[in-house]
């Protein structure tokens, strides 16, 4: 039809050898910038936009079609070999993907993550073209209510696969729901735990804390291991490709996360984080070697990243169909459409298919770039675990503190890193898991401010939560997802696998 | 030791100056990128830069609570600098009083207001609310049952509807509210229905009014806009002219013709062909107001928001 | 990792105790906190003040868990802590917080840079800092002159970009000013 003659056109256009250098520069700016910790796709598409604006529409588009996917994809090179999240997105990769690194696995754990963002990117961004009305349809069916309800279930599956102590969990868990309170409620206009700093009043950001947690609570508990640490990390070990057994056990991973990843970047509150949360939970309750979690499991890295790059397309999903900006990046990415006349909205594919299709050749063509320059990168990237360990943790924190004040220039974020760096360090030592706390400062006021919006719209009534078919379903199987554990560790079993997971710690 | 340090670096600074000339900005977006005020300063940048008022334009960005962290930063580190601006707007203004700033916009020096747009009240297309007279009767009956989805608690939006609920006799505090983060979330609740009414400016709505998903039933403006589809707040029945405004701002302890050649490059901007381009592409309403007219305005917006606020209860 | 060899000696564990202990106060602070909020949730029911009660009441309900855990020495093990390393490294970054809006992106994140690889037992500090400064300051000339990210600038980039100016309009000059 129509449709396939206007992709091949706009390919025909995305393929000139011109455009193709466009895309590689865009893609690998994008990954640079990306690859700062703290630095994630908005800001890294709002710094490089205006090298664009010096190209022709077409040019342009392509370059930045390469940021985007660019920026999205940077984030999880240092997420594996340095445990340093780039971005939020990423901060699942960085718990099986560092894990990996240090067994020297760190070629295969970066093939999965770039082989997996290639193939999520493109089945999501030909989902985008050929599904999108359908998909956007079924994301405005979700109101405040269902939110609540998918977040409600994000928690229980979550907490679920993190860490095999229920107290230590929780009490992580609780401790990002705390930071989650902080600052000015959106409800009210009131500042909750901010202590009249008006520093405070925006929250915490989800970043500062991650690099905090990651980079900072990493280095200081190295350091700490003073000699009993391992001078240096076998770069390779085995093979520095994916073997057949790592491709047998990634590629469900990379389907699964793109069917997880792309709707729930389509919805206007989800967000790429939760896409990756939801899919780490179904990888481990799916696999074959769920002992291999929290040890460096390959599906723990390959679906999270699938999921993350096809929540990337499905962010664009509402911006095209809708002019909906979903997210930070997606309202840079508006602003930068209006810059060629492109205004989004229901009416963009009828009034302007040319660049509406050659902006999805574009993408197709910066996918295909990303994995261009970065597969015959991983051999390069796999030597910085070489590099000796006081020069390469000094240069972790100069970009964790590089990222952190690019992001916000101010002395008190710098201030905030360090300090939750010591609690990383202290949630370490004590054997407490750190991905909970930053799950609990994503997830905690979202599901808060759902919540309150879904009773101010009922006026109280707590039994809407359950009139809605959308989210009786989600609740149901959250219930269900909280209880069956219960049940089967009622029955004995679970004594049996707390025992296992005891000893593998 | 330190001092010494200091010193030596000091030195080294004045031996080596740092290469600004006259004709250099900064301009201080207080926000995270992609937001208006942001937008609003790469605008500038791009329009001062291609029309050669100025060699180099560096936009920075200090996001957080609506303006009001940027603002206390760059009063402090602007002071007597006439190469630092600062943009903001009538959101700022709500943002001080309810996050009881101790920096105000008495800290900076105003230059000019530059842009506007006004705020739309649309229903989806299907709605049994057709006219504002509808909206009103079902306000008076049962404010509760009239959810409102539009941005932050204390926003724009919120004074809006605070306002309107006031001018039509309804107690402004009885408005069923409700804060999405960012326009996006707000018009997604509207679409599918969630809520009663939408409240925002009329660019977050555009596209879906004139694909006919969602209608306007009143805008804010003094007149009919010519590209919006429906009556003003007025034609309606309720007496009320909103604007949400963006401007610019200099630093502190400037002298008078520091000033007035700010004023001038920023006015030669306002006329170059690149901003009008800019504001035809974004939807903006060019709003020029300097000097003492805009400070005269500034106050009587200032006074009128602290009333709102406190009626809504946001500020005692 | 060795597992926990204390389970069964019934020895109260200290440090857990402590946990607990601050745990109770962030009960304590966040309920505080939230006592001195006003309404709000006229229609929802629930105002801003709900959800931090709820979790005052369940960070006090894991401060109780973790007493019993730490009374029946539930707790794994810990490996012994260097602290020396520890101390070299939050110096450093004390020291960067400290200086960098004087002296500037590159001198403070150099001199963090030293300490951290103090910390990590390279000594030689006379070379690691001034590498540490070279480093810093090729990344400030990309990202805040190449890429305009928003660095703090002392004197040591204000320098650098007079010599990049130069160097710059030499280039342009010698081929005619093009550029």
């Amino acid at each position: 039809m129509d449709t396939f003659l206007l992709l091949w056109q706009g390919l025909a256009v995305a393929l000139q050898p011109i455009n193709l250098l466009y895309a590689l520069v865009g893609v690998t700016l994008g990954t640079a910038v990306g690859v700062l910790p703290g630095i994630g796709p908005a800001t890294t598409v709002a710094l490089l936009l205006p090298v664009t604006y010096k190209l022709d529409p077409a040019g342009s588009l392509i370059m930045f079609a390469g940021i985007y996917y660019g920026g999205m994809y940077g984030g999880s090179t240092t997420s594996i070999l340095l445990n340093t999240p780039g971005e939020s997105a990423s901060i699942v990769t960085a718990l099986e993907g560092n894990k990996m690194a240090k067994k020297g696995r760190g070629g295969p754990a970066l093939a999965t993550a770039a082989i997996g963002s290639f193939v999520a990117g493109l089945i999501a961004t030909l989902a985008l073209a050929f599904l999108a009305p359908w998909v956007v349809s079924v994301a405005l069916a979700f109101g405040p209510r269902e939110y609540f309800a998918l977040m409600v279930l994000a928690f229980v599956t979550v907490s679920a696969a993190f860490g095999d102590s229920a107290l230590r969990g929780l009490t992580s868990l609780f401790i990002g729901l705390t930071l989650g309170l902080v600052g000015i409620d959106l409800q009210t206009g009131q500042a909750r735990l901010s202590f009249s700093h008006p520093s405070l009043l925006d929250g915490i950001e989800v970043t500062t804390l991650a690099v905090a947690m990651f980079a900072v609570g990493e280095t200081l508990y190295v350091a700490a291991q003073g000699k009993r640490a391992p001078e240096s990390i076998e770069p390779v070990r085995g093979s520095l490709w994916m073997s057949a057994r790592d491709w047998a056990r990634s590629w469900k991973a990379w389907l699964r996360g793109t069917v997880i990843g792309f709707p729930i970047g389509a919805m206007p509150a989800g967000g790429a984080e939760l896409g990756t949360f939801f899919s780490y939970a179904v990888e481990k309750k799916l696999s074959k070697h769920p002992e291999e979690f929290g040890e460096g499991a390959i599906e723990g890295v390959a679906g999270p990243e699938a999921a993350n790059n096809a929540s990337a397309a499905g962010t664009l999903v509402p911006l095209l169909t809708l002019g909906l900006p979903t997210s930070a990046t997606a309202a840079i990415m508006l602003a930068g459409f209006q810059q060629y006349g492109l205004q989004p909205g229901p009416l963009l594919f009828t009034s302007n298919p040319q660049l509406v299709w050659g902006l999805i050749a574009s993408l197709l063509v910066a996918n295909l770039m990303l994995i261009v320059l970065n597969l015959p990168l991983i051999g390069l990237w796999v030597r910085l675990l070489t590099i000796p360990k006081p020069w390469l943790y000094g240069g972790i924190l100069m970009f964790a503190t590089l990222g952190t004040i690019g992001a916000n220039p101010s002395v008190f974020e710098l201030a905030m890193l360090l300090v939750f760096g010591l609690l990383g360090y202290g949630l370490r030592v004590f054997h407490f898991p750190i991905a909970p706390v930053v799950v609990g400062l994503i997830l905690g006021p979202m599901a808060e401010q759902q919540l309150r919006r879904a009773l101010a719209i009922s006026q109280g009534d707590v039994m809407v939560l359950f009139t809605s078919p959308i989210s009786a379903v989600l609740l149901f199987l959250a219930a269900v997802a909280l209880i069956l554990p219960l049940v089967l560790r009622a029955q004995g079993r679970g004594r049996v696998l707390a025992a296992v997971a005891a000893d593998s710690d | 030791m330190k001092h010494l340090l200091a010193t030596a670096f000091l030195a080294g600074a004045l031996a080596l100056p740092a290469g600004v000339m006259a004709a250099d900005y900064s301009i201080m977006a207080p926000a995270a990128p992609g937001g208006g005020w942001d937008q609003t300063a790469r605008a500038m940048q791009e329009a001062l830069t291609a029309e050669g008022i100025s060699g180099n334009v560096q936009v920075t960005n200090v996001p957080g609570a609506g303006g009001t962290i940027g603002l206390a930063q760059f009063a402090q580190e602007a002071k007597g600098d006439p190469s630092r601006l600062i943009v903001g707007g009538y959101v700022m203004v709500g943002a001080i009083l309810t996050n009881k700033a101790p920096v105000t916009l008495d800290a900076v020096t105003p230059i000019a207001r530059l842009t506007g747009e006004y705020e739309v009240i649309v229903v989806p297309a299907a709605s049994d609310i057709k006219t504002l007279a509808d909206l009103v009767a079902k306000l008076k009956a049962d404010p509760g049952s009239v959810s409102w989805a539009g941005g932050s608690a204390g926003g724009t939006d919120h004074i809006t509807a605070g306002l309107f609920a006031k001018t039509a006799g309804v107690d402004p505090k009885a408005v069923n509210y409700v804060a999405f983060s960012g326009g996006g979330e707000a018009l997604a609740a509207v679409l599918g229905s969630q809520v009663t009414v939408g409240i925002s400016g009329y660019g977050e709505f555009q596209s879906q009014v004139e694909a006919g998903a969602l209608r306007v039933i009143g805008v804010s403006a003094p007149e009919k806009v010519a590209i919006i589809d429906g009556p003003t707040f007025k034609e309606g029945g309720v007496d009320l002219v909103v604007q949400n405004w963006r401007g610019v701002w200099a630093g502190p302890d400037l002298s008078a013709e520091q000033v007035a050649a700010i004023t001038a490059d920023i006015e030669k901007m306002v006329n170059s062909e690149t901003w009008k381009k800019t504001l035809e592409t974004k939807g903006w309403n060019n709003t020029w107001l300097a000097g003492d007219a805009f400070k005269a305005q500034l106050a009587t917006e200032i006074e009128a928001t602290t009333a709102i606020l406190k009626d809504i209860g946001l500020v005692e | 990792m060795p597992t926990g060899t204390n389970a069964n000696t019934r020895r109260p564990d200290w440090a857990a105790l402590i946990i607990a202990a601050g745990l109770a106060l962030l009960a304590a602070v966040v309920a505080w906190d939230a006592s001195r909020l006003g309404g709000g949730g006229a229609y929802a029911r629930i105002g801003p003040q709900t959800i931090p009660y709820a979790i005052a009441i369940c960070l006090g309900g894991l401060a109780f868990w973790t007493v019993i855990e730490a009374w029946r020495g539930d707790f794994p093990e810990r490996e012994p802590q260097e602290f020396a390393p520890v101390l070299w490294i939050v110096g450093g970054l004390v020291l960067q917080l400290a200086t960098i809006s004087i002296a500037g992106f590159s001198i403070a994140t150099g001199l963090l840079f030293g300490f951290v690889a103090r910390g990590f037992g390279a000594r030689k500090m006379w070379l690691t800092i001034p590498a540490g400064i070279l480093f810093a300051s090729i990344i400030w000339l990309i990202f805040a002159r190449g890429l305009s990210l928003t660095l703090p600038r002392g004197p040591l980039e204000a320098a650098l970009v007079t010599v990049v100016t130069g160097i710059g309009t030499a280039v342009s000059s010698l081929f005619g000013g093009v550029a």
